[in-house]
């Protein structure tokens, strides 16, 4: 059987690029720059100050407020001071400078073999951990919700072309990325877990299928179509059940984590490990020598390209997915918690971006996997028409990029949802006053 | 490094499919009928839709123009709805129709109200109902293919130069029988598959119209649902309106501008529903509309009247049918507050 959802498209998957090759790992760089706010939610406070030693794996930046998570350490040496530098999203934020010592020492935490929920969840909290597919939701705010749980469904889909960091963690950390997901599942107190893979990485269902050990854990290969790892889709492919309109999985007593974050869970509780490095897929035509990374967070991407045999000619700089990542405007910024691609696209592989009149073919409307008009919201929003928008439904956009992917005028579709979603938030906003 | 990046919204990547290589699609497909068009009728009917395409070419350029708006003939739409048109046409049309015809579809009909996309209904079924009530006589002469076995060579020139024979079209005698209430019978079903009977240019051929629909279908061009709905819908009508069993059934359908219409007209995207039950509701009141007013309308045909009708529909579908988001759960109705 072969699990999925309604509509959605298929993209052209451009895997191929890194699919074979083994994660590498990126020599520590001699300066980082840790972004005090990797997450959404409030930025962290530092913990240090100039001139403070700091090994790997140090607090640096502590978690401000309910949502929010821990910043740590990356390499050992001393703190250069604090820089507002861009971050991927292009906002001027705080950055803790630290030049390496070259040493790397490291201070971890304390291995746990059989831990507790409570042990996990604080474990999680301590470690700084987030949605690492690119969310970048604090981990520990999830695994507290006071909901029953149904089952834990892990997101192994990975169904933006380009990336191939799940894939490749699912064949090569098989043991970890397992143990991290049953340490979730503990915590949770879940019956069971339900695994989706999208078919396109017979190697990694394979490797998983045969890894697995927890009898109340299933595998399953899901149909390879996009927006396969949406959280909404991912659980009615799994469940056939519909997350309401507005609400979150737990509301249908599920909770969705991604692979990379269970091996970050994984290294948390059994290696002590702090989150201050991840996996990571650079590539695109306009990279050298396209790979699969281990990074420390705060790396300069110019030194990731440069490692990577520098660029050729792009005309896009994409952290992330093609689909939902972020068109950056040049390499300024720095490896974070979220950053699970850099893509560098060459002219060939982009989306024309001269928008020409909406012919109202509704192809649109035809792979909205949520089942919106994106023409109307797109017609509407621009004529200032707020109220007749909102009819459109445009704050249940998940913004996965399908509408605007098929759109043969070019239209900006994402765009007007999220211009859309802006206003009528704005309006209802001003209305409480 | 590279010099400057492209920073815009998410997504990246985008298929490469445009507006211009779906109108060239469709210009592709109207091949299919054109061709057979010219060869049932001689050369004089391509010279009808030639001239029809370059009246709405430059009848689109000439309003930019004079709108100081920039040029948009490049996306190949006024070249499909002048395709449209002039297949629409009869093959002895007096050659300022199709002109007049495409002026009124691009100018009135199309860039008035916004041009590409914009178009409240049919451009190319607005255009040939105007004609048909301009120019009742000329829009109404119909005449037999060409006979290649008596004229040879010349045949190519019928309505240039050779005569052609005026003929009566086989909806005629759907029309008769209809209102005489008797079974249909002397129809050479196999002659309406063909085409080897009189008619506008592109509509008799049944086969080439079935083929140039289908290529738009693999192509994903259009949405099959509407031909389908649509054929299905006044398969039926005929069945019950008729009241004659299957007779009329195959030659309601493959007579006229039905099959045509089904295929490229109602499929126009601006003028068609955007959602599923408005696409369903839209093609089966059209498959309704065309068979009641081929049975007690005043016109023998009825597929462009019913076009225009539930293209007139079309924006109110669109209202009512808004399908409701993924997960989407009624509202609680809120309590009474007071007495207001």
């Amino acid at each position: 059987m072969r699990f999925t959802f309604r509509k959605g498209i298929h993209p052209k998957e451009c895997k191929d690029l890194t699919r074979d090759a083994a994660f590498e790992t990126l020599p520590v760089p001699d300066k980082v720059y840790i972004p005090l706010s990797q997450h959404i939610g409030a930025p962290c406070t530092p913990a240090v100050e100039k001139g403070d030693a700091v090994k790997v794996g140090t607090l640096i930046g502590l978690a401000n407020g309910k949502v929010s998570a821990n910043v740590h350490s990356s390499v050992s040496g001393v703190v250069e001071g604090f820089e507002m530098r861009v971050n991927a999203q292009g906002r001027k934020i705080k950055h803790i400078v630290i030049a390496g010592d070259g040493k790397d020492e490291t201070a971890f935490l304390e291995p746990l073999s059989d831990p507790t929920p409570a042990q996990i969840i604080q474990r999680v909290k301590d470690c700084g951990i987030v949605g690492m597919g690119g969310a970048t939701f604090p981990t520990h705010v999830k695994l507290e919700t006071g909901a029953p749980i149904k089952a834990l469904i892990i997101n192994g889909s990975e169904c933006e072309p380009y990336i191939t960091t799940d894939d490749r963690m699912m064949r090569d950390l098989t043991a970890g990325v397992l143990d991290g997901i049953e340490l979730i599942r503990i915590a949770l107190g879940a019956p069971k877990v339900l695994i989706g893979i999208e078919s396109n990485k017979p190697e990694a269902i394979a490797a998983m299928r045969a890894g697995v050990r927890a009898a109340n854990t299933e595998i399953c290969a899901l149909k390879t179509k996009y927006p396969q790892g949406g959280e909404k889709q991912l659980i009615y492919a799994l469940t056939r059940e519909k997350v309401p309109n507005g609400g979150l999985p737990s509301d249908v007593g599920y909770i969705v984590l991604n692979i990379s974050t269970a091996y970050a869970i994984y290294e948390a509780v059994r290696l002590g490990k702090p989150c201050y490095a991840r996996y990571m897929t650079v590539s695109g035509k306009g990279i050298n020598r396209p790979a699969n990374l281990y990074v420390r967070i705060g790396t300069p991407l110019t030194d990731v390209v440069a490692y990577l045999g520098g660029a050729k000619e792009y005309s896009k700089a994409v952290s992330g997915g093609p689909m939902m990542g972020i068109g950056m405007a040049g390499l300024d910024s720095v490896t974070a918690k979220g950053t699970s691609a850099l893509l560098l696209l060459q002219e060939d592989e982009i989306r024309a971006v001269e928008p020409t009149p909406c012919i109202n073919c509704a192809r649109c409307a035809r792979v909205c996997p949520i089942g919106l008009m994106p023409m109307m919201t797109d017609a509407l929003i621009l004529a200032g028409k707020i109220e007749e928008a909102k009819k459109y439904y445009p704050l249940s956009c998940i913004e996965c990029g399908c509408c605007a992917y098929v759109c043969p005028a070019k239209r900006p579709l994402v765009q007007s949802q999220r211009l859309a979603k802006k206003l009528i938030r704005e309006r209802e906003a001003g209305g409480q006053k | 490094m590279s010099g400057k990046l492209i920073v815009s919204s998410s997504p990246h990547v985008g298929s490469k499919l445009t507006t211009q290589t779906i109108m060239l699609h469709v210009i592709i497909a109207l091949a299919f009928p054109l061709v057979a068009g010219v060869v049932l009728y001689g050369l004089y009917s391509l010279l009808v839709v030639l001239l029809s395409v370059i009246a709405a070419v430059l009848a689109e350029m000439l309003f930019n123009l004079i709108r100081k708006k920039p040029q948009t003939v490049s996306d190949l739409s006024a070249v499909v709805t002048g395709m449209i048109l002039g297949l629409n046409l009869p093959p002895t049309i007096p050659l300022y129709v199709p002109v007049v015809g495409s002026i009124f579809a691009i100018m009135i009909v199309k860039m008035l109200f916004g041009g590409l996309g914009k178009n409240f209904a049919n451009p190319a079924a607005t255009a040939r109902v105007f004609l048909l009530l301009s120019w009742a006589g000329p829009m109404t002469r119909f005449i037999a293919p060409v006979d290649y076995a008596a004229l040879g060579g010349k045949a190519f020139l019928t309505g240039l130069g050779v005569d052609a024979v005026t003929t009566a079209t086989p909806l005629g005698a759907i029309k008769n029988a209809g209102l005489q209430g008797i079974a249909l019978s002397d129809v050479n079903l196999l002659d309406l598959f063909l085409g080897r009977i009189g008619g506008s240019i592109g509509e008799v051929c049944a086969l080439a119209i079935l083929l140039g629909g289908i290529y738009l279908i693999v192509m994903k061009i259009i949405d099959f649902k509407i031909p389908l709905i649509y054929l299905a819908a006044s398969a039926i009508s005929a069945l019950i309106f008729y009241k004659s069993g299957w007779t009329y059934v195959l030659p309601t359908l493959l007579s006229g501008g039905l099959l045509f219409a089904a295929f490229y007209m109602l499929t126009d995207y601006a003028s068609s529903p955007d959602t599923f039950w408005g696409t369903v509701i839209y093609a089966a009141g059209a498959g309704l509309m065309t068979v009641i007013i081929r049975r007690y309308g005043g016109y023998n045909e009825g597929a462009s009247i019913a076009i225009l009708l539930m293209n007139m529909l079309t924006p109110l579908l669109d209202k009512i049918t808004v399908p409701r988001p993924f997960g989407y759960r009624k509202p609680a109705r809120a309590k009474k507050e007071g007495s207001k």
